[in-house]
């Protein structure tokens, strides 16, 4: 479990984080979220010591993280970086014993992952000559390397193509599923949803909103009715109980409130249009993200 | 996890990825075969060295193959004499260059090409000698006495060089010495300085700093070059070792152990202190161009401690000599030279040895602290001062700019000199101005050194030094010379 508690930094008069709090469970993947400049990176890098927080503190295991525990986890920061001269297994290898392992050790698995990942025929080449997505993937097993307990990963998904994207969604529900610790950033709010049992949302270095998707998505009060049809469109101004979100032609998104009856709005729509689909459920988390962020 | 295994596993790859350069082992190679062509070409094209050949005809007095072995021998050369029949058979062999000179008479040699002045000397002195012996024993003369008067008289020459007990030769070994010191320490501080940057530049420096603290990172590069310098440095001075023991005519006194011995120990000296600057001024640049101007007062005052070591070789004892041997930054190239010229008392490079290293202990702290606070600092290159002061903002991604992460830095870089950016920055007018006191002091300075030292040249050296260094460090300090775009 990887606890901020009241996390702050400054830089001059930035406030980067501000009493940040948030938890991030362990077998369980968390989405961290926030506008760019929210201060995802930088509570990030406070995690591996890369930002000398101003108070608070982040915890692992219940005791403030300290050099034995970063040993054990793995970061890819947004800033992909790695020697472009050096010989693919030999520098992920170096990154795994820099994390304290033994050379064989180190070696056994960054094989492991190399072949895993379609490497294993490159691990003699320079990083240099690889294509940009498998020099992703590279990235992704320098924070692998070490068998971490933690994974934190600042956009994971971005650049990549859609098979790439599969392919990492699948790799790090398989590391939770194992009992790793994942947190990571990312501005695809689509696939967090489908992917994260837990998000973060952070706004100017604050903690706007935390906790499991599913049950946040329950706890707030209105609902999204989408409905399609067929003919004219409805007046849906006429509904006073209703919000419209957006409407095109044949479909339209409303905000009702939770305690209403979805039965009896299909009832009301029915008898203005012809209905062909109607779906009633919990705001998306692109719509919990954008009402936490205006809030 | 301990911090000297991290070290040493940083040092180990910065030995194994370097080792592998072509550039690396062109250097090593360039600088044994210098140092090993230093010391044996002068002494194989030094005439003396070798066997003569001398042609002899049927015209010459019988004698005379005797007394040229005689007289060459007194001369500390070896003659080897050939007969020829006829001139003619001579004369074909001394222009194939089978023989060095030909007797071709009593009273006449002749040459391949032109005359070997010492080889003309050791002959013309024998036919000389055979001549009056003959005329002596027409003269009545008993050839007892006359081998008494003319008995050759063995004359030592003597090179006395600038130094007593040092020749010509010792000079030119303690020049190649003190070279190869300022190459070495150039070199691999200068590796240091790009390994930084590149690790840096290539956005690998967040990844190691998650798993390893930055001046663990930053001790173990400057181990690891060291090292492998070290290993350079020292094959080079095993290569002039066994030059000299392997050429029998080669005579210099100052190539010894002991004298390569702290030759050795002084590259390590001078390294870790020029490293340790060159690893802080690394940290501030951001991109591999950057080098030139980061490192601008080293790249200085390195050939200028050089250039004012090379000088002082053929005067070890001078005070000027004494003075910059002990000054850390000059050390380590002054002081080797010192020692090999014969010009310091055993107990000399000792202190000398503890006030560089107390220096670089010091500037380990320094650079410690603005490493550490550079290295993770993105965008534009930044200034000594603010390195210093820290609260660095966290790196930039230049694809984000003109987005809130570009804002959010914007805001902090202007945080970073808290508000005070007009006195902590000097406008251009307070600039010039600083740099026109600068270059005031360096002109006194420099007419001081010269009174004092009686020397015009080094008057000069140590004033040009003192303004260009000054500022250059003003520059760095203030990141004057960055493009105005980078703060706005």
């Amino acid at each position: 479990m990887l606890d901020f508690d009241g996390a702050t930094k400054r830089f001059g008069s930035l406030t980067a984080l501000d009493r940040c709090t948030f938890s991030a469970r362990p077998g369980r993947l968390t989405g961290f979220l926030g506008p760019n400049g929210a201060g995802k990176t930088t509570a990030m890098r406070a995690v591996f010591g890369l930002v000398e927080l101003d108070a608070g503190t982040v915890g692992w295991r219940g005791r403030p993280v300290g050099a034995a525990d970063r040993a054990r986890f793995g970061y890819m920061p947004e800033e992909r970086g790695l020697y472009p001269q050096m010989r693919v297994r030999d520098q992920l290898v170096y990154l795994g014993q820099l994390c304290g392992r033994g050379a064989k050790d180190a070696g056994r698995s960054v094989d492991g992952w190399l072949e895993r990942l379609g490497l294993a025929g490159r691990a003699g080449d320079r990083l240099d000559a690889l294509s940009h997505g498998n020099q992703q993937r590279v990235q992704l097993i320098a924070a692998l390397a070490g068998e971490p307990d933690l994974l934190v990963l600042d956009e994971p998904f971005s650049g990549l193509d859609p098979i790439a994207m599969d392919a990492m969604s699948g790799l790090l529900a398989e590391l939770a599923a194992g009992g790793v610790t994942v947190l990571f950033s990312s501005h695809q709010l689509d696939l967090v949803e489908d992917l994260c049992q837990d998000v973060v949302i952070i706004e100017r270095g604050r903690v706007v909103l935390a906790g499991e998707l599913a049950g946040l998505r329950a706890k707030v009060p209105q609902r999204i009715v989408e409905i399609r049809y067929r003919g004219q469109a409805p007046d849906w101004s006429q509904m006073a109980w209703v919000t419209l979100v957006e409407a095109e032609d044949g479909r339209a998104r409303l905000r009702v409130g939770r305690d209403t009856d979805p039965a009896a709005v299909l009832a009301t729509v029915r008898d203005r249009a012809e209905v062909v689909s109607f779906a009633y459920q919990p705001p998306t988390l692109s719509e919990l993200f954008r009402q936490a962020v205006a809030a | 996890m301990n911090g000297v295994r991290q070290g040493w596993l940083v040092a180990r790859r910065e030995m194994r990825e370097r080792s592998r350069s072509r550039a690396f082992r062109v250097s090593l190679v360039l600088m044994v075969v210098t140092v090993a062509a230093a010391l044996i070409v002068p002494a194989l094209l030094r005439p003396g060295s070798g066997t003569r050949d001398v042609g002899l005809t049927s015209a010459a007095p019988p004698a005379l193959a005797a007394t040229i072995g005689a007289q060459a021998q007194a001369a500390g050369i070896t003659a080897r004499v050939l007969r020829y029949a006829s001139l003619a058979a001579g004369e074909q062999a001394t222009r194939q260059g089978r023989v060095d000179v030909l007797v071709a008479g009593a009273q006449r040699l002749e040459w391949p090409g032109k005359a070997d002045q010492q080889l003309q000397a050791v002959v013309t002195g024998a036919v000389q000698l055979v001549t009056v012996r003959e005329r002596a024993a027409t003269a009545g003369l008993r050839p007892e006495a006359a081998a008494a008067l003319l008995a050759p008289v063995p004359v030592t020459n003597v090179e006395l060089g600038h130094v007593a007990g040092r020749s010509p030769g010792d000079e030119t070994a303690v020049m190649v010495m003190t070279l190869v010191l300022f190459f070495g320490i150039s070199l691999f501080g200068a590796m240091v300085l790009t390994g930084v940057l590149e690790e840096k530049a290539s956005r690998v420096v967040e990844v190691l700093l998650a798993r390893i603290p930055a001046r663990t990172l930053l001790a173990g590069k400057i181990t690891g070059i060291g090292l492998l310098g070290l290993a350079q440095i020292g094959v080079t001075a095993l290569a002039a070792l066994i030059a000299v023991a392997a050429v029998p005519s080669i005579h210099i006194p100052a190539v010894r152990g002991a004298v390569l011995a702290w030759a050795v120990v002084w590259f390590v000296l001078g390294y870790a202190l020029y490293a340790t600057v060159y690893g802080a001024l690394g940290s501030l640049g951001s991109r591999a161009e950057d080098a030139q101007a980061v490192a601008g007062p080293v790249m200085i005052i390195l050939p200028v401690a050089y250039f004012a070591s090379f000088l002082m070789i053929a005067q070890p004892a001078s005070a000027a000599a004494r003075a910059i041997s002990y000054f850390p930054l000059t050390a380590p190239m002054a002081m080797p030279g010192r020692i090999a010229m014969g010009g310091a008392a055993w107990w000399e490079p000792v202190i000398a040895a503890v006030l560089s290293l107390a220096t670089t202990i010091g500037l380990v702290l320094l650079a410690g602290r603005i490493y550490t606070n550079a290295i993770l600092h993105g965008g534009p290159r930044l200034s000594l001062h603010d390195a210093w002061r820290s609260a660095t903002a966290p790196a930039l991604s230049d694809t984000k700019a003109g987005t809130r992460t570009a804002t959010t830095l914007r805001h902090s870089a202007r945080a970073t000199t808290g508000g005070r950016t007009t006195v902590k920055r000097p406008d251009p007018t307070s600039h010039r101005l600083l740099i026109t006191v600068l270059t005031g002091v360096g002109v006194a300075l420099g007419v001081a050194v010269a009174v004092l030292t009686s020397d015009v040249i080094i008057g000069v050296i140590a004033g040009a030094g003192f303004i260009a260094i000054t500022i250059q460090m003003v520059k760095l300090w203030t990141g004057h010379s960055r493009p105005p775009v980078a703060h706005r």
